[in-house]
């Protein structure tokens, strides 16, 4: 049971700022994902909420109180590390056990409890086993039981997969996400992998060089992001500016019908993802076509992106045609309704 | 202490094999083998009664059986096992203190590092002719003593020197390695003890508990290690009891050196055979050290 509120939040290391003005609400039982790429303040974010580190300025809140004065260990909140960080001269048992014997739990509930979460995390078993003798996947599934075990108000996680193999890791993410929904903890999860935290989580919160871009669910971050570098962060490419004018973008690729009312007569950035551009080898396939030729192409696997040069500059799409070749003719349609117009004008492209 | 390494390192020990490595440390093995181990059967022999220029011959164990038995030899080896005891135990404990401070420290002051490391290079007979200098009845702190008014004279000085219970000795042990085993708890906590803490901090151990099942637990292998090592080192050792300790009873190394020099031939086979009690002692230190570094090896704790 917890909800934790972090209200503006300014975090300095050595008088340098890391993170500023950063607020976030997260409810009871909600699992949400803390995501950025790698330095854009993610750790030092945890370490605040844990009190491994004092904010700057700003509020720290676990259930309605103000924490900030309160040591990591007088706060409902465990942390789980980038790495297992497990304790070498334990066994998995007394590793798991620790938090508990610290808090003074007499032995037969600590062995319970431990037994209880050996089986949620799918490692019964190996109770005796030494820490050196588990693979890495069992150590981190040993880190992760002996911060649930200790059933936190909040749950902090910070990249706990991002030192697994690929198959190893979509594991483990079914698996927190199974132990999460049924402890129903409330659960700070970080990641620099987007899709990661698409899948996750309830909602996401976007960090970029320390400052909160955008907080959305899943659908709301990928699909409208805030502002053109968060679709950049999440795939996105193809900016291109146009003026909105009742209803419609005008712009290069023709007079587009959009949603966005707000800003008539203004001139706006709008993007499509690569994926959402429809591409066709012969003409007749295709309306509202336009006409471009295929600069390069790159072979992903499921697609192959294509730079293609149009009359009125290069866009990038994803494709299942696999067989593009360079100097090929090509018509593309960009479907109105997959256009995204920004809010703001940007100056950004 | 990550796993993944375990694979690389099964597929890059593709080096020479066991037979191969020993024919190539082999002319190494000769000398080593040569100096150490024949200089051990030489003084096993020399103990064991073959001194050919004396006129003794014949090998038996009379001289271990006397020295053994011998009441002064009893007397030696406690007061010998008492000063590297006392001076070990009191070194380790003082120096987990003084690392636990400087690791809080030395991550904003590096020059606390460098200080620390300078006693190591001096030498044990300059300390233990400072200590005299210091704390003999004639020394500084009793004049001092004298001065400020606190005593009359110095000879109401307390016997800190060739004194009974060899406070001279231990003190000069104690300040020599306190920055040696500090040093080695310094570079295992800088390791792994932060990171652990944290962990145990987020796992809601306050600080004493930290101390006893994290920080304790992790310098405990590097801790016995060096604390052996000086005990083997204040066992075995000869200037600083020779300058520092009463002419009765004297430390073993001490002893060894008086028999082995005294003018009487006969009294040599026992010096050297105390001599060879005194390296038992050490070998036997030195060697649980190693098992203990091994053991924290396997846990993938750094030393
Ligand atoms: N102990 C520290 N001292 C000074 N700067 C730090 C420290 N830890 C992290 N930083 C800096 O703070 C920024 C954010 O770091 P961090 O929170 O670890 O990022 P992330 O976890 O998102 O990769 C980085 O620029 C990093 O260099
Ligand atoms: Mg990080």
């Amino acid at each position: 049971m917890g909800a934790l509120s972090l209200k503006d939040l300014h975090i300095h290391y050595d008088r340098q700022p890391v993170v500023q003005d950063f607020s976030l609400d997260i409810g009871d039982g909600e699992m949400v994902a803390l995501l950025g790429p790698s330095g854009a303040g993610k750790t030092t974010i945890l370490k605040v909420v844990a009190g491994l580190l004092a904010p700057a300025r700003g509020e720290v809140i676990i259930d309605g109180q103000v924490v900030n004065d309160r040591p990591p260990e007088k706060r409902d909140a465990v942390m789980v590390f980038q790495k297992p960080l497990l304790f070498p001269f334990m066994n998995v048992n007394q590793n798991i056990a620790f938090g508990l014997k610290m808090r003074g739990d007499d032995a037969a509930r600590r062995s319970r409890a431990v037994e209880r979460i050996l089986a949620l995390t799918r490692l019964a078993g190996l109770g005796p086993r030494k820490v050196h003798e588990l693979s890495g996947g069992q150590q981190q599934r040993v880190a992760l039981a002996r911060a649930l075990v200790l059933e936190p108000a909040i749950l902090l996680m910070d990249e706990p997969l991002s030192n697994l193999d690929a198959n190893l890791r979509q594991e483990m993410r079914e698996l927190i996400l199974t132990v999460q929904s049924e402890l129903n903890i409330t659960t700070l999860f970080v990641t620099h992998d987007q899709a990661e935290a698409l899948m996750m989580s309830q909602r996401v919160a976007l960090l970029l060089e320390g400052r909160l871009r955008q907080v959305g669910s899943p659908r709301d971050l990928f699909h409208r992001p805030a502002d053109p570098e968060v679709a950049r962060f999440f795939g996105g490419g193809n900016f291109f500016r146009g003026r909105l004018h009742e209803g419609h973008f005008e712009c290069d690729f023709g007079r587009l019908p959009v949603t966005a009312a707000d800003g008539n007569g203004h001139l706006r950035t709008a993007t499509i993802r690569p994926e959402d551009i429809q591409l066709a080898t012969a003409p007749v396939d295709l309306p509202d076509s336009f006409a471009g030729t295929v600069v390069r192409t790159r072979f992903e696997g499921m697609a192959t992106r294509a730079w293609i040069r149009c009359p009125f500059g290069e866009l990038v799409v994803l494709t299942a045609e696999s067989a593009l070749a360079p100097g090929q003719s090509v018509r593309l349609r960009l479907p109105p309704d997959k256009i995204r117009v920004f809010s703001e004008a940007s100056s950004s492209e | 202490m990550a796993r993944p390494d375990a694979g690389i390192d099964a597929r890059t020990r593709r080096g020479p094999g066991p037979t191969h490595l020993a024919l190539m440390l082999l002319p190494a093995l000769v000398v080593v083998v040569m100096l150490f181990g024949g200089g051990l059967l030489l003084g096993v022999l020399q103990a064991l009664g073959h001194l050919p220029g004396a006129g003794l011959e014949r090998l038996s164990g009379m001289h271990f059986g006397r020295v053994l038995t011998d009441p002064d030899f009893i007397q030696s080896f406690g007061l010998t096992l008492y000063v590297a005891a006392v001076s070990t135990l009191l070194a380790a404990g003082l120096s987990v203190v003084a690392a636990l401070a400087l690791n809080r420290m030395a991550a904003r002051w590096r020059l606390v590092h460098f200080v620390f490391q300078i006693p190591l290079t001096v030498p044990h007979l300059v300390i233990a002719v400072a200590v005299i200098f210091m704390l003999s009845p004639a020394g500084l702190l009793a004049r001092l003593a004298v001065a400020a008014g606190l005593i009359e004279t110095a000879s109401e000085f307390p016997l800190l020197v060739n004194d009974r219970w060899a406070i001279g000795i231990i003190l000069t042990y104690v300040w020599k390695e306190i920055p040696f085993i500090t040093l080695m708890l310094l570079a295992v906590l800088q390791n792994a003890g932060g990171e652990l803490i944290d962990v145990g901090r987020t796992l809601k151990a306050d600080a004493w508990q930290r101390f006893r099942h994290i920080t304790l637990p992790t310098i405990f292998p590097a801790l016995g290690a060096a604390s052996l090592i000086v005990f083997a080192y204040t066992f075995g050792a000869f200037e600083v009891p020779f300058l520092l300790g009463r002419t009765y009873p004297m430390t073993l190394p001490v002893w060894a050196y008086k028999h082995y020099s005294d003018i009487d031939l006969m009294a040599r086979p026992e010096g050297i055979a105390t001599g060879i009690v005194i390296a038992a002692v050490v070998a036997m230190a030195v060697v649980t050290a190693q098992a203990l570094t091994r053991r924290a090896r396997k846990r993938g704790i750094v030393l």
